[in-house]
Formats: structure tokens, sequence, C-alpha cells
């Protein structure tokens, strides 16, 4: 599993090198408007880095179902469907490398932004004052910033949940798309719309679940909700592709 | 005993059988040519014994079970198509498969890439036709595998190559060990196997001792190709 996961990994390490770069031009412009007390370069800054931290996780979710197509209908496919592994494994490599790179994103972006929140108040001279400039940075950039940490690690993880639980109903509907409707007309339409069906489902159900919930609790079981749909999906797509696939 | 074999096996693709309710057993110790012209089915057959594409009805089995994770432990393939990712060196190559199949041994790899005078350093997306043959042949045949099916090795190859070619996949030859090679280029392998496999038509027409077709029938495989394949072959199909 660990090696089918490396080489999942080297299939989107170009695009992460990407948004490695393009973080780092965002955290030198946020940093050289902390130290230069430039409000315009640091609300570029935080700009850049919070665009980085949202479409690097929507696109790494995103190119995985544009790897998975690939691997399904390409002969690439031999690559992973000849080696001594079956469907779940190889499956189950992609959503956990992806899921990882998603956890792993998110993190780093939530620890960049802590530690740039640091920085800022030591460098700036307290809470007030660097809170102050940051106001007048998002002004200049037309942002509300409202910090409540106190809910934000749950929001967050049941945000990276919910999207990872998305990119395998994706999986689901790629593989549907080359074994159940593979050669068929309009299997590209069908497959979509049967993914938006699903989705819509599975936000139904989240929301059912957390409905009668507050506070916590409600991050709390559409955290539990997501893993649930997402591990349902994901055994009845290796389960479609161990039957039916043919690359 | 039977390593690998095929019981009543058929493909569909929508109106389009390409494999008709075939049944074929392969034994070690032996070379085999799979023949017949493009679309006979001779690939679809390959790779539903990789269990890469699913059979429509019946089954391949090997060692007497249905094929799958373990029987890819042992059964090596080379199909027409490149299939190497497009990042990758003909070394990476090598360490995907070193890191995946346990019979693979780097040192042989390097060997018969030396052998064929290819560069490890190669990206695999700039190969011509010709390097890519052989860079398949060198990462299949520097497996320890028990059976090998090579589809096509031989194509679009020039002469020189295909000498390399030929002479890496001879050394696998043991009596533990089945070779199937599928080719046009059938006076080339006339002179290496000793079992012909017809396909025709999605059926399979004929499998035949090269030796025995010889003494038999007094018929070499070019021959029996040609009668089989002739305007007259129409009836040689196997019911």
């Amino acid at each position: 599993m660990l090696k089918l996961m490396k080489y999942e990994f080297r299939k989107t390490m170009f695009s992460k090198m990407i948004l490695l770069v393009i973080t780092a031009v965002a955290e030198l412009a946020y940093l050289a408007g902390v130290f230069l007390k430039w409000e315009n370069c640091m609300g570029l800054g935080i700009g850049g880095l919070a665009m980085c931290g949202i479409i690097g996780i929507f696109y790494i979710g995103v190119e995985s179902l544009i790897v998975f197509q690939k691997d399904l209908n390409t002969k690439q496919s031999y690559m992973l469907f000849l080696t001594p592994r079956n469907s779940y494994q190889i499956l189950g490599a992609k959503i956990l490398e992806n899921g990882i790179s998603i956890f792993i994103t998110g993190a780093f972006f939530a620890v960049l932004a802590a530690v740039d929140f640091s920085i800022g108040i030591l460098y700036i001279g307290g809470l007030k004052e660097f809170l102050d400039v940051v106001a007048q940075a998002a002004r200049f950039i037309s942002i509300e910033i409202q910090i409540e940490p106190g809910q934000m690690l749950l929001f967050f993880v049941s945000m990276l949940t919910s999207w990872l639980m998305m990119i395998v109903i994706g999986n689901l509907a790629i593989v549907l798309s080359a074994t159940v409707f593979a050669g068929k007309k309009f299997s590209g339409i069908v497959s979509f719309l049967l993914y938006m069906v699903i989705t819509w489902g599975a936000a139904n159900v989240l929301s059912l679940i957390s409905e009668p919930l507050s506070g916590d609790m409600v991050y709390l079981f559409v955290i539990a909700g997501a893993l649930v749909i997402l591990t349902a999906m994901y055994l009845l797509t290796g389960w479609i592709m161990e039957r039916k696939l043919s690359v | 005993m039977n390593m690998l074999e095929c019981r009543d096996i058929t493909k569909v693709y929508g109106r389009k059988t390409a494999v008709d309710h075939v049944s074929l057993q392969i034994e070690p110790g032996r070379i085999y040519a799979m023949l017949g012209p493009n679309g006979s089915g001779k690939t679809t057959l390959m790779k539903m014994a990789m269990g890469i594409v699913k059979p429509t009805s019946g089954g391949f089995y090997y060692q007497g079970e249905p094929i799958g994770v373990e029987s890819r432990k042992e059964i090596a393939y080379v199909s027409t198509e490149p299939y190497f990712y497009s990042w990758m060196t003909i070394r990476d190559a090598g360490k995907y498969y070193a890191d995946f199949f346990e019979d693979f041994s780097m040192q042989e790899y390097e060997r018969l890439l030396d052998r064929m005078e290819l560069t490890p350093d190669m990206r695999t997306k700039a190969l011509s036709s010709g390097m890519m043959a052989k860079v398949k042949i060198a990462v299949t045949m520097a497996r320890k595998a028990k059976v090998y099916l090579l589809d096509e090795p031989l194509n679009g190859i020039d002469l020189l190559a295909r000498d390399q070619i030929m002479e890496s996949v001879l050394e696998a030859v043991d009596p533990e060990v089945a070779l199937v090679l599928s080719s046009h280029l059938v006076d080339e392998l006339e002179k290496i196997v000793d079992t012909a496999i017809f396909m025709k038509d999605s059926h399979l027409v004929q499998v035949c001792g090269v030796e025995e077709l010889r003494m038999r029938e007094g018929k070499s495989l070019v021959d029996k190709y040609r009668e089989i394949y002739g305007h007259s072959g129409e009836r040689n199909r196997m019911e």
C-alpha cells in the first residue's frame, strides 16, 4: 500500500511544487509587508496565502480525480493493474494519499497562518495593533476577517472530510463510467449526473444528522457521517472495479 | 500439469465478440507462438490472462486457482502499447518493478539494458518505438516469472534489435517456465517455438506442436499459417 501511495504522490508532485512556490511568493509579500509596514503588500500576501490554501486544497482533490480518470482510460493503467495488488488496495492508496495530502496541505496553511499571525504580533508590537493592521490590509483587498479559534479546528476538519467524501464519490462516478456505462452513449453525462445525485444525497444525510444538534456536536457528526459515507463509497467502488473493470 | 488455463472464455465489447468460447492450456517448459491476424483475439486473451480485461463469461486459472493478485506475482506480461508513466526514466521503470515484483532483479535489468545499449537516464516518453520495445522486454525479462506473455514483442523492431530481444527472451527458457509470444512474424517464431496456437475471428482454430506438424503433415509453421489464414482457411475453424 505504501509503495502505491508513493507513486500516487509522485504523479501529483509537480502541481504540489507549483503550489509551494506560489505560497512562498505570497509569504514573502506578507513578511515584506509586516517588516516594512507596507499594508498593501501585507494585504496582498494575506490574500495570496488564503487563496493558495483554499484553491490548493480544492485543486489537490480535483487533480486526484483527473489522475484516476487517466489511470483508468489510458494504457498507463497497466502500471497499476499489472501489479500484484487488488482494486481495493489500488483505490485505497489513491484515497489515502489524497486524504493525507489534503489534510497536510490544510495543516500546513493553518500552521503558516499561526506563525504569520505570531510574527505579525511580535513585530508590529501587540495583538491589537496587529489586528488593526490586518483589518486595514483586509479592507485593501476587500475581505472580512473573523477569528473564532474555538470551533475553527472542528470546522476545518469537517470541511476537509466532506471534501474528501465528495472526491471518493467522484471516484465512484469515474468507475461507473468506465464499467457499467462503458461504451454506452452519454456515459460521461450519466456518470456526472449520478455524481451530482449521490453528492446531493450525501449532503442531505449529513445535514439531517447534524440538524438536531448544536455546537461542536454538529461538526463531530458531520465528520463521522462523511467518514461513514466515504468508506461505503470506497467499498462499493472497489467492488465494482474488482468485478467489472477492464483497462 | 496445466500452469495457465482458460475455460470456455468469452469477451464481448458492445456488439463485437473479441474472444468466443476459447479453452486453452499452457504447460511449463514450452514456448508457444500465438498466431493470428489483427483482431483475431490474441491480445484480449492475453489481457484476460492478466486480469486487466474481465471476461464476459468463462475464466482464466493459474495453477488451478482463478487468476488475480497471486497469479500476477508469477505471470509477466508485455503489452504492445507503451504504458510507463511519462515522468519515468528507464531507471525509474526498473525501480517501479523492483517495488512491486519480488522476482525482479535490478542487476539483471541493468545487464539487459547494457546488452540492448540503453542508457538508464533516458526518459521513457522520449524513446523511439524500438527502444520502448527493448525497455518493456528488459523490465519484464528481469523478472523470474513462471509464465511470460509477450504480446507482439517484435512489432516495428529492426532486425538487429529483434536479435537482441529474442536473445533476452530465450534466456528465460526453463523446464518450469512457459513462454507465450504473439506475433505476425511467423517465420521468425518458427525457429524458436515448439507449440503454435492459431486464433481466427475470435476463435481458437488449432493448437499444434511445430515438430509434430512437420512430421505428421510435412508442413512448416508458415505453411500452416497460410493454410489457415489463406482463402481456404475458413474450413479450419474449430467447432
